[in-house]
């Protein structure tokens, strides 16, 4: 019998303790304006890349539209895209959980005796805690983008899905250099810690035995995985090791490859302005007879963890057409000032808002989308406009829903309701339904209105007490008469 | 640890049980329904408003691009390479500018297996040559389809790479290429775009060049 220790989350952990890190976010003056320089500047590049309206909108309609056939296919998209890879060469395996998926990823390094693992970016392998799984198996796992190679050294996680270590400064970068590589003699030049970034990896990527990947898009009709970045980390670690494990989310498969320009296209633009990627990396089958480089073998790792969830109900179900381009954590208010790390899950901002609670479920997650001000900016920018803020709205239902209300849709559901929430609604809503108590209890507000505290909790910590007025509009109307 | 069958099995048991639960949502389906998908009608460009356009992105992204004609690619390239003081360069195999390079430069052929000699790929070669698939205006993007000639890594290791582009096989956008080429019925082991030298901006927003990749490319383009 197979033992796989399904284990909580980690993430489900920091994810409670959302409105404590908070707090201690706001007060960190540094990462407060780290962010709002970054999120200003990745503003800006996304509006230049985007010159046209008629063109944007276009194009958000119809990578919308694309990814709504691909989902409303999706289980036939992924047996055509299991069968496609396995006839060009690539194995396929199936994880329900972030366990199942770690688990068969060490056995496939188990099975070439793999001790080096090089990473190319991968949130959902932030998702599995591959590196902590695979460091307590005595693998080396060293992240390669220099992003997440600056938050493996700090020992963090990445505080946005595409520039991980976007919450330091090059002096902390530096600071870190410093006490963590060898001959590193400091400077705050950002030419100069790359290429000592360079020379650390390049020796990695020459030794390592194993290379693991995400993928951006997966396409069914050919069996192709596709990687986006600029670095080149991600060719190294799909090229130079003679193992290439590939793991993704079941949501990342498309049906065409003409489905790919546009979707494409709105990924870089949004993401960081850039019109493309420096690189972008199909790939079909392992190395082929006759080929002197490429691996030997490649596998792909295809994980639900919780998206089957979301799959189940047709207005959430929106939630699996995102393409991570982190554009909605960019424009979001809340995000630009509490920061990624804040959130305690592994995707942070307006996404992470409403992907969490799939994964790790309400219990963990309630307070996350109540953290929104519902400005409406995320759900605007979206490239494959995701109803964001309607979601949001959605989640704070399922959230506060009686726990026995069939059907139950969510992991959690009514995790966030309280017993003294629920009954002053339901007060609320009796006062509202029986105009005697109404009248009833207007009267009472207008004539007790000096018993109403000068402390209110939250609520008066920056503003004054709500004072209720001495007479009723009604009254005061029929005064008049 | 598990062993391999008892993985097999699960992820088989996972399979059948993700593919049922998504199932069971989308039975009854109806694709012949599906909303009609409008792609953007970009404005049409001649072939000369094409290569400025490709030329502008690839500079734009840090590129250096030469005009050149066929016959003047070894000398350029024994230029090029000259001006950074390098005398050496790694080509594919059967690569028809081989003797026009050698009667300059110290050609290296790409006649080894990578495994057995990564070390001197990555320690001891400074550039490399190669050709391209074709090319795309609309991103100032360079098409390279690696084969058992030109290897993917011939392209990716060395700090600087140049790439001999034919302006003849400019095409507007990507969905073009695919239209015109269909790669679709047979895609080779890999494709890779590349729009420029490998760069970053992962510290503060400062973009530096060679990250991983080349921190040069040099873009011939057969203009004449």
């Amino acid at each position: 019998m197979l033992n796989i220790h399904e284990q909580e989350s980690k993430y489900a952990e920091s994810a409670r303790k959302f409105r404590k890190n908070v707090d201690r976010d706001l007060a960190n003056q540094e990462l407060r304006s780290n962010f709002r320089g970054a999120m200003d500047y990745l503003m800006d590049k996304r509006k230049t890349a985007f010159p046209e309206q008629d063109e944007l909108e276009t194009l958000r309609r119809q990578a919308q539209l694309i990814k709504q056939r691909c989902l409303l296919k999706l289980p036939h998209l992924l047996e055509e895209l299991e069968q496609n890879l396995t006839k060009n060469g690539i194995h396929v395996h199936w994880a329900e959980t972030p366990a199942q998926a770690n688990e068969m990823i060490a056995q496939l390094i188990a099975s070439k005796k793999g001790k080096t693992v090089v990473k190319g970016k991968s949130m959902v392998s932030e998702e599995t805690a591959l590196n902590d799984y695979l460091e307590q198996r005595d693998i080396e796992c060293l992240e390669s983008d220099m992003g997440e190679f600056i938050v493996q050294l700090a020992k963090e996680h990445p505080s946005h899905i595409i520039m991980p270590a976007i919450h330091q400064n090059k002096k902390q970068v530096a600071d870190l250099f410093s006490g963590n590589i060898n001959d590193f003699e400091h400077t705050t030049d950002v030419d100069a810690l790359i290429q000592q970034g360079r020379k650390t990896l390049r020796e990695k990527f020459c030794n390592a035995d194993v290379g693991i990947s995400g993928v951006n898009f997966a396409v069914a009709e050919t069996g192709t995985l596709c990687l986006v970045e600029n670095e080149g980390n991600g060719r190294m670690c799909t090229t130079v090791p003679d193992l290439h494990i590939a793991i993704t989310g079941i949501e990342k498969v498309v049906e065409h490859m003409a489905d790919i320009p546009p979707l494409l296209s709105l990924l870089t633009r949004s993401a960081t302005g850039q019109i493309i990627s420096t690189y972008f990396n199909m790939i079909s089958s392992p190395r082929k007879k006759g080929e002197k480089d490429g691996p030997e073998e490649v596998h792909l790792v295809l994980l639900d963890n919780g998206r089957s969830q979301a799959f189940a109900d047709d207005e959430l179900r929106q939630t699996l057409q995102c393409i991570r381009c982190g554009t909605c954590m960019n424009h979001c208010p809340v995000y630009t000032r509490i920061g990624g790390h804040a959130y305690g899950t592994v995707y942070p901002g307006p996404i992470g808002k409403i992907v969490s609670p799939h994964m790790l479920g309400l219990e963990a997650t309630s307070n996350l989308p109540t953290a929104s001000s519902l400005c409406g900016a995320c759900g605007e920018v979206c490239p494959v406009k995701i109803p964001i803020p309607k979601l949001l709205l959605r989640l704070r239902k399922e959230s506060v829903k009686p726990e026995s209300q069939q059907p139950v849709i969510m992991k959690g559901q009514g995790s966030g309701r309280t017993t003294l929430e629920a009954s002053i609604w339901k007060a609320w809503s009796l006062v509202h339904k029986v105009p005697a108590l109404y009248r009833l209890s207007m009267f009472m507000v207008t004539r007790f209105r000096f018993l109403i505290p000068n402390k209110l909790g939250g609520w008066t910590s920056v503003r004054t007490a709500p004072k209720p007025a001495a007479r009723t509009l009604h009254e005061r109307l029929r005064e008049r008469k | 640890m598990s062993t391999k069958t008892e993985l097999q099995q699960l992820s088989s048991k996972s399979k059948s049980s993700i593919l049922a639960k998504l199932k069971a949502q989308v039975s009854g389906a109806d694709y012949s329904k599906l909303p009609v998908e409008m792609a953007y009608e970009y404005p049409e460009l001649s072939h000369q408003q094409q290569l400025e356009l490709f030329t502008n992105n690839l500079t734009a992204n840090h590129a250096q691009v030469i005009n050149t004609s066929k016959e003047s690619i070894e000398r350029i390239v024994a230029e090029e390479l000259s001006k950074r003081n390098l005398n050496k360069i790694l080509i594919g195999t059967n690569s028809e500018y081989k003797d026009g390079l050698s009667a300059q430069l110290e050609v290296q052929e790409y006649d080894f297996d990578l495994q057995q000699n990564k070390p001197y790929l990555f320690n001891e070669v400074a550039a490399s040559l190669s050709t391209s698939l074709c090319s795309i205006a609309q991103t100032g993007t360079i098409v390279l389809w690696p084969d058992e000639n030109e290897p993917r890594t011939l392209s990716l290791v060395p700090p600087v790479h140049f790439v001999i582009v034919d302006a003849q096989k400019l095409y507007p956008s990507f969905s073009d290429v695919l239209v015109k080429q269909k790669w679709q019925q047979n895609m080779p082991t890999n494709i890779v775009f590349i729009s420029g030298p490998s760069k970053t901006a992962d510290i503060q927003q400062t973009l530096a060049y060679g990250a991983h990749g080349p921190k040069e490319l040099v873009v011939l383009l057969i203009n004449v």
